[in-house]
């Protein structure tokens, strides 16, 4: 058996028995597609009551035209009795809907006065009322969209008019304001759905830190190393060793947390937010080929650490920092808007995360494209532990 | 046999090692004595590899450990100054990790690990993990996952320090079959005592140079002292 392949079992075995080495591999691989699971949810919720609208209504048979306008916008009434004879509506009226609001019997209220239908006939300018709390959250939506669809009614009426009147209405509307919303349900289910590959990236980082640290700082903190060292075995050897059973718990880590996420999202009714989201064999192929050389990266880079570290508390506070490292491609991906170039594939994490968020929205990344982020990924891994291989044989390192 | 030759180490500019040269035969124990920060654990450090000698050499059986320090390091067993263990293993695992490492056939290793086990009388924490250990069962799995793959020479850094009766005794009968069998055993240590009831010769050692070499009875005749201890006083010259 080749030495490395003994320092592998031995660590697999031993961080296999090591409660917080388990607890990281599987906290954040649990906790984040929960996280994921939940803000889906909400979304969709939001983006169901919107469309559900139930608005209590006082006075709701002096207008019946708009109230047929909003019934025929999807807007459910509620009439209230309250009194709104008075056209001022009566500082009692509002009271009792302050309080009804306070009490949450409604989160808000349509006033229409008794004289609508006059006033209306008269063409001059009708006063409504819709009381609400802004300072509840949630309710805002509805309330826009309540407040959109009287003023929607009000053009329309005054379209009426001014053709009744011989008054072309574009006379009274100087410009037209398309509004389309991209910042719809849709977008921020897929911001959603983009966090997934960082979500992957951080799980590779996480997952193998707690067996990374034991095997180096830890080995040092405990006196272990120069017993160890005693044995006629090549530094790298050991170094490769406890790479690779760090390695192989970041990889069950974040396969851990790609199934989850899946399974979250394979519950979830995404065509409700109208994506298409789907993840086959082919995906998860192309996700574990991204990944696997990111979780080997990772904890390379640990077990670098932990060797240079002189104590398992700095080690800690080193590690900690890095692992703010995978937020930083997401970032850019994020606010980088000039696609694709070549070195980013080069720059570790980057070009994996753009892989990943290729993959996660069901396009099919280029080969050269894997190939290269793969390789770049692994070159980095080697230097790694080539220097940490290094450092080992450094008597400071040894005896500090 | 391990032999050392005007070895020299500094660390930056202070000589911790400063011209030490001895023999230590096989069949025989050799105590190397001295003050704590004498020059013990840095010879022995370069002497089973871990740190590179400045000048001089280092041999063990005719291998130049500063050329070729694995090919060194399977000929020696060493019980470190460090004892670490790993918490979460069992004392069979200690050591059946370090002869794997050294790449013994399994059947070896099950043969000699019971040896080991019984001569060292640890059949009871064989299965058991290290956490919780008591500082003698703690150094019972150091020197059996030292001696595992049967070394000709033997290099102990204070093997009894801080060891009670019972497990001192069971140390020493350990380095007396050795010796019986042959083997070269090595041991610094700052206690009298120890060395007095082991050595068959002693190298005192003080500010990184050897003070004398030779056996107990001659330690004392030339000094002209009545105890070895008197006499190590009056050898390093810092009995004040």
């Amino acid at each position: 058996m080749k030495s490395f392949v003994v320092v592998l079992l031995k660590e697999l075995s031993d961080a296999s028995r090591d409660r917080r080495a388990v607890l990281s591999l599987f906290l954040f691989p649990v906790l984040a597609p929960l996280l994921i699971y939940f803000m889906f949810n909400k979304i969709i919720d939001l983006g169901e009551d919107a469309l559900d609208i139930e608005l209590p209504v006082a006075g709701a048979e002096f207008a019946p035209d708009l109230i047929d306008f909003m019934q025929q916008n999807g807007i459910s009434i509620k009439p209230l009795d309250l009194d709104v004879s008075n056209n001022g509506f009566s500082a009692a009226t509002s009271v009792q809907l302050k309080t009804a609001i306070e009490n949450r019997d409604y989160d808000f209220a349509l006033l229409i006065p008794a004289d609508f239908a006059r006033q209306v006939a008269a063409s001059v300018t009708v006063n409504v009322e819709l009381h609400h709390d802004s300072s509840r959250t949630g309710g805002g939506i509805k309330v826009a969209r309540v407040q959109n669809l009287i003023e929607a009614w009000g053009k329309e009426t005054s379209v009426l008019r001014l053709m009744l009147r011989g008054v072309d209405p574009a006379v009274a509307r100087p410009v037209n304001v398309g509004r389309i919303d991209v910042a719809s349900d849709q977008a921020r289910a897929q911001a959603l759905l983009n966090m997934i590959p960082m979500f992957v990236i951080m799980a590779a980082f996480m997952s193998g830190v707690g067996i990374a640290v034991d095997a180096t700082a830890g080995e040092r903190e405990r006196k272990s190393l120069e017993p160890l060292l005693v044995n006629p075995v090549q530094r790298s050897q050991l170094i490769i060793g406890k790479w690779l059973a760090a390695a192989l718990f970041s990889i069950m880590g974040l396969i851990t947390v790609m199934a989850l996420n899946v399974l979250a999202l394979s519950q979830l009714p995404l065509e409700m937010l109208g994506i298409s989201f789907y993840i086959g064999a082919n995906e998860v192929a192309g996700i574990l080929l991204v990944t696997i050389p990111l979780a080997l990266f990772a904890t390379s880079l640990q077990i670098f650490i932990g060797i240079f570290a002189r104590s398992f508390k700095d080690a800690q506070v080193y590690i900690g920092l890095m692992s703010l490292l995978p937020m930083l491609p997401f970032l850019y991906n994020t606010l980088n808007n000039n696609g694709r170039e070549l070195w980013m594939s080069l720059v570790p994490m980057l070009g994996q995360n753009m892989l990943l968020a290729d993959v996660v929205s069901g396009r099919t990344p280029a080969m050269p494209d894997f190939v290269l982020a793969g390789i770049c990924l692994l070159a980095w891994s080697a230097g790694f532990i080539a220097l940490a291989s290094r450092l080992l044989k450094r008597e400071s390192i040894i005896f500090s | 046999m391990i032999s050392i030759n005007n070895l020299v180490k500094h660390f930056g500019k202070v000589a911790a090692v400063d011209g030490v040269s001895f023999v230590a035969r096989d069949g025989a124990i050799t105590g190397l004595l001295g003050h704590n920060g004498a020059g013990k654990s840095t010879t022995l450090r370069v002497l089973y590899g871990l740190l590179k000698a400045d000048s001089g050499s280092v041999d063990v059986d005719g291998i130049d450990v500063l050329q070729t320090p694995l090919q060194a390091q399977e000929r020696i067993g060493v019980m470190t100054d460090a004892h670490g263990l790993y918490p979460r293993l069992t004392a069979r695992e200690h050591i059946e990790y370090f002869a794997r490492l050294r790449g013994l056939p399994a059947q070896v290793i099950n043969d000699r690990t019971q040896v080991l086990l019984a001569r060292l009388g640890m059949e009871d924490i064989a299965e058991r993990r290290a956490a919780g250990y008591s500082q003698g069962e703690k150094m019972k799995v150091c020197l059996a996952r030292s001696l595992i793959h049967n070394p000709q020479n033997i290099i102990m850094d204070e093997p009894t320090n801080g060891l009670d009766v019972m497990t001192t005794r069971s140390v020493r009968n350990i380095l007396q079959t050795l010796k019986a069998e042959n083997k070269c055993i090595l041991l610094s240590s700052h206690i009298m005592q120890e060395v007095s009831a082991l050595c068959d010769e002693v190298i005192v050692i003080a500010g990184g140079k050897v003070l004398f070499q030779g056996t107990l009875d001659l330690l004392i005749k030339q000094t002209g002292q009545n105890t070895l201890e008197d006499a190590f006083v009056s050898v390093t010259g810092t009995g004040a």
